[in-house]
C-alpha cells in the first residue's frame, strides 16, 4: 500500500487533509526538491499576480515594479515560518525536524499557490461584475492551505489539537520577533557600511591633498 | 530621386509642424497625469495682452479687487483704492463710464468707498456693489440710481459686535442677494430681494482628520465649563463665489489649512454636489521654492463659471489659473508668478468670455487677457461633445487633441468611450489601457467578450459536448475495469 512517487504523494496529501500527512510521515515521503519548487512557484505567482492580472481588475495604477516586496512576502516569509516553527516546537517537545517542517509546510502551501494561478487565468475572462468567482477561489485556496498547514504542524510534531493551536500562535509571534531582529540587523549593517565608507572617503581625500 | 526625397521631407516637416504649438509662454505648461504627477503639456490659453487703467483712457488702477463681465460684454472693474467702478467696452480698449457715487430717491448723492465686489444681474441689469469702506452693499440701476442699501442686519442671528465688511456680492435669478463678509465663517449672508436678512448659506465643513476626531473625543469627556475655555475648530470662510447658467452657486475657499471643500457646487438647499467628486482643486501638492525659501500651496481666491460650464479657478499663491470641465476634470493649467506677460504678482479676480479669460492683478494694477489656443479649442470642442453624451461625435476632436498632446489622458478616455459606442470593442480596450482606466476597460471587455462568445458559440458548444462525452466514456471504461477486476 501507498507506494506513491513524489507527485502522487502531493496529489494524495492535498485530497486527504486529515490523515494525508500522517501517512506521509509513516512512509517517510516528501522531497526537499519538490518543496523548493512549490515555494518558487509561489514567488512567481506573487509576481504574476502583480504583472499579468486582468487589466479590468487592476485596483490601483502601478508605475514602478519592485521585486523585493514579493520576495519578502513569499520566500522570506516562508523561511521565517520554518525557522520560527522549529524554534518553538523544539522547546514544546515537537517531534519534527527542520527538514520535515520545511517540506510539510511547503506541501501545505500548494492549494493556495494553485488558487493564485487559477485567479490570474480567470481574471482575463471575467468582468468586474463576476468578481465573486475570483473571491471564492481565493477564499477556498486560503482555507484549504490553512487546514493543511494545521494538519502538517499537528502531524510532524505529534501534537494534540489544542497544543497545535498554541504552537501556531507562538510561531507567528516568533516570526514577528525574527523579522524585527532582521530589520535591526539590516540597519546595523547599513550603519557599518556608512562608517567604513566615511573612513574610506576621508583617507582618499587625505591622500589626494 | 534625391530632389523628390528632399521635397517629401519638407512636406512631412511642414505637415508635422502645422499642428505644433510653439512654446510662447514664459513658464512651463504642465498638467497632472494619471499618477497625479505634473507632466509637461500644451498650453490651452496663451497671454495676448495686458491692459492697465491708462490704456483704458483713465487714471491708473489702484489695487482693483474685482472684475465682472455683464450680459452685453461690458466690463465692470471695482477699482478699490480709487473708490470707483470703471465700466469699459467689451474689447477692453476704452472706458465708457466711471461710477463713483449713487443717487438715492431723494436726490442725495452717496460716494463709494473702497468697493471690493461688483455684480450685474443678467435678468434685471441691476448693479450690486460691495461697498467695503462704508460697510454696506448697494443695489442700483444701470444709471446709478440707488434702489436698496443693505447694512448690518439687527437680528440675533448676526453677531452685533462684528463690523459688516462685504467683500463679494452676487444675486441669483430670484433676486436673492448673497454677500461674502470678511470676518464671517458661517458662509455667505443671504438677503431677500428687498434687503431683508434671511440667514447664512453654504458654510464649509471641517475635514474629519484623525487628530480632529481625537480632539472631539477628549472634548466630549470634559465639562461644559472647561470646554468653553478650549479653542474651537472652525472651518475657513468662503472666499469667492459665482453663479452658473443653471443657477447653481459655486464657492471657493482660500486657505492653507483647509483641504476639503475648497471648491463647492451648491444646490438651493446648500448641499455640496461636489462632495463625492474626489477632485483635488488646484495644485496636487505644495511646492517648495528654493529661491524664496517658501512652500506654496494653492489658495483659490476666485472661481468663475464660463458660459459652456467650465470652471475656472484662480490660485493666489502661484498666480495660476486652473480650468476644469463641469464634471471637475482638469483641462488646463496656465499662468505663473512673475513679471512677464501672462505672469502675475497678486491675482485677485478672473472673468471669462467665449474664448478669452481675463485676470485682474491688484499689484500690477492691470488686466491680462488670455486667448484660447488651437489646442484649447480642440479640447473644448471634444470635451463639450463628450460631456453632453455625444461620444461617437467626439471621436474626431479627441484624435485631434492627441495630435497636439500625445499623452493628454482625457483624450484616451474619450476615444475609448467613443469606440465603445461605435462597437469597436477591441480598440476601445486598447485606448482604455492607454488611459490606464480599469473601469473603462471593464466596460469594453464586457462587450468584447459577449461578442466573441456569440461569434464562437457553435464551436464552443461542440467542444463542450466533446469534453463531456469523453469524460463519460472514461468513467464508464474505468468502472468496467474495476468490475472485471473484482470478478
Amino acid at each position: 500500500m501507498m507506494d506513491f512517487n513524489n507527485r502522487q504523494w502531493l496529489n494524495y496529501m492535498m485530497k486527504h487533509p486529515v490523515d494525508g500527512f500522517e501517512n506521509m510521515r509513516w512512509k517517510k515521503a516528501g522531497s526537499v526538491k519538490y518543496a523548493i519548487v512549490i515555494i518558487l512557484f509561489w514567488f512567481l505567482a506573487s509576481i504574476f499576480e502583480n504583472r499579468l492580472y486582468g487589466f479590468q481588475f487592476r485596483a490601483e495604477p502601478d508605475k514602478i515594479f519592485n521585486i523585493i516586496p514579493h520576495f519578502v512576502r513569499t520566500i522570506l516569509l516562508f523561511l521565517t515560518w520554518t525557522a520560527g516553527n522549529w524554534a518553538v516546537c523544539t522547546l514544546l517537545d515537537g517531534k519534527g525536524t527542520m527538514k520535515q517542517i520545511f517540506i510539510y509546510s511547503a506541501y501545505a502551501m500548494l492549494p493556495y499557490v494553485i488558487s493564485i494561478y487559477a485567479e490570474i487565468m480567470l481574471s482575463h475572462i471575467l468582468i468586474r461584475e463576476e468578481q465573486i468567482v475570483i473571491d471564492m477561489i481565493h477564499l477556498t485556496g486560503i482555507s484549504w492551505t490553512a487546514l493543511l498547514l494545521f494538519s502538517a504542524v499537528r502531524t510532524m510534531h505529534q501534537y494534540t489539537f489544542r497544543k497545535t493551536l498554541s504552537a501556531i500562535c507562538l510561531t507567528v509571534f516568533t516570526m514577528l520577533i525574527i523579522l524585527c531582529l532582521l530589520v535591526l540587523l539590516l540597519v546595523l549593517f547599513q550603519q557599518i557600511y556608512n562608517f567604513i565608507f566615511a573612513i574610506y572617503t576621508e583617507i582618499a581625500y587625505r591622500l589626494k591633498v | 530621386m534625391k530632389k523628390s526625397a528632399v521635397i517629401m521631407m519638407i512636406i512631412l516637416f511642414c505637415s508635422g509642424s502645422m499642428l505644433t504649438v510653439h512654446a510662447e509662454e514664459h513658464y512651463d505648461v504642465y498638467i497632472y497625469d494619471r499618477w497625479d504627477e505634473a507632466v509637461s503639456s500644451q498650453a490651452g490659453y496663451t497671454a495676448e495682452r495686458s491692459v492697465s487703467g491708462i490704456d483704458l483712457g483713465t487714471e491708473a488702477f489702484s489695487e482693483p479687487a474685482d472684475i465682472f463681465r455683464d450680459k452685453q460684454g461690458q466690463f465692470l472693474i471695482a477699482d478699490t483704492k480709487n473708490n470707483r467702478i470703471v465700466i469699459t467696452d467689451s474689447e477692453l480698449t476704452k472706458t465708457i463710464r466711471i461710477l463713483k457715487e449713487c443717487t438715492d430717491k431723494n436726490g442725495k448723492r452717496t460716494m463709494l468707498k473702497s468697493p471690493e465686489g461688483i455684480y450685474v444681474s443678467p435678468e434685471t441689469e441691476q448693479i450690486y456693489i460691495a461697498d467695503y469702506g462704508n460697510e454696506r452693499v448697494l443695489v442700483c440701476d444701470p444709471d446709478g440710481n440707488l434702489l436698496i442699501e443693505i447694512i448690518k442686519p439687527e437680528t440675533a442671528l448676526f453677531s452685533q459686535e462684528l463690523p459688516f465688511l462685504p467683500k463679494k456680492v452676487i444675486a441669483d435669478k430670484a433676486g436673492n442677494i448673497y454677500i461674502i463678509l470678511e470676518n464671517i465663517t458661517e458662509g455667505a449672508a443671504m438677503f431677500s430681494p428687498d434687503g431683508v436678512f434671511l440667514g447664512f448659506y453654504g458654510a464649509n465643513t471641517i475635514e474629519e482628520t484623525p487628530a480632529r476626531k481625537l480632539e472631539y473625543f477628549w472634548k466630549s469627556l470634559i465639562t461644559e465649563q472647561m470646554r468653553s475655555r478650549t479653542a474651537r475648530t472652525i472651518p475657513a470662510g468662503i472666499t469667492n463665489f459665482d453663479l452658473d447658467q443653471e443657477g447653481f452657486i459655486y464657492t471657493c475657499t482660500q486657505s492653507i489649512s483647509q483641504k476639503k471643500d475648497t471648491v463647492k457646487k451648491l444646490n438651493p438647499a446648500g448641499t455640496n454636489l461636489f462632495s463625492s467628486l474626489g477632485t483635488v482643486w488646484g495644485d496636487m501638492e505644495s511646492v517648495y521654492d528654493a529661491n524664496t525659501n517658501k512652500t506654496y500651496q494653492s489658495m483659490l481666491c476666485d472661481i468663475e463659471i464660463s458660459e459652456d460650464g467650465n470652471i475656472n479657478c484662480l490660485d493666489l499663491a502661484q498666480g495660476r489659473i486652473f480650468q476644469y470641465d463641469k464634471e471637475g476634470n482638469l483641462l488646463f493649467i496656465f499662468g505663473a508668478s512673475g513679471d512677464q506677460l501672462g505672469c502675475f504678482t497678486e491675482v485677485r479676480a478672473l472673468e471669462s468670455s467665449e474664448n478669452q479669460i481675463f485676470v485682474l492683478d491688484s499689484a500690477k494694477n492691470s488686466i491680462t487677457i488670455f486667448h484660447e489656443t488651437d489646442f484649447g479649442k480642440a479640447v473644448h470642442k471634444a470635451e463639450a461633445l463628450y460631456n453632453n453624451g455625444y461620444y461617437e461625435e467626439s471621436l474626431m476632436p479627441w484624435y485631434e487633441v492627441l495630435q497636439y498632446d500625445g499623452r493628454y489622458r482625457r483624450a484616451f478616455l474619450g476615444i475609448s468611450a467613443g469606440l465603445l459606442v461605435k462597437g469597436e470593442y477591441k480598440d476601445s480596450m486598447k485606448y482604455a489601457k492607454l488611459a490606464d482606466s480599469p473601469e473603462r476597460y471593464d466596460k469594453a471587455f464586457k462587450c468584447y467578450r459577449s461578442e466573441w462568445l456569440s461569434a464562437h458559440s457553435r464551436i464552443l458548444t461542440i467542444m463542450f459536448l466533446l469534453i463531456i462525452g469523453d469524460s463519460i466514456l472514461k468513467w464508464h471504461r474505468k468502472r468496467r475495469k474495476q468490475h472485471d477486476g473484482f470478478q
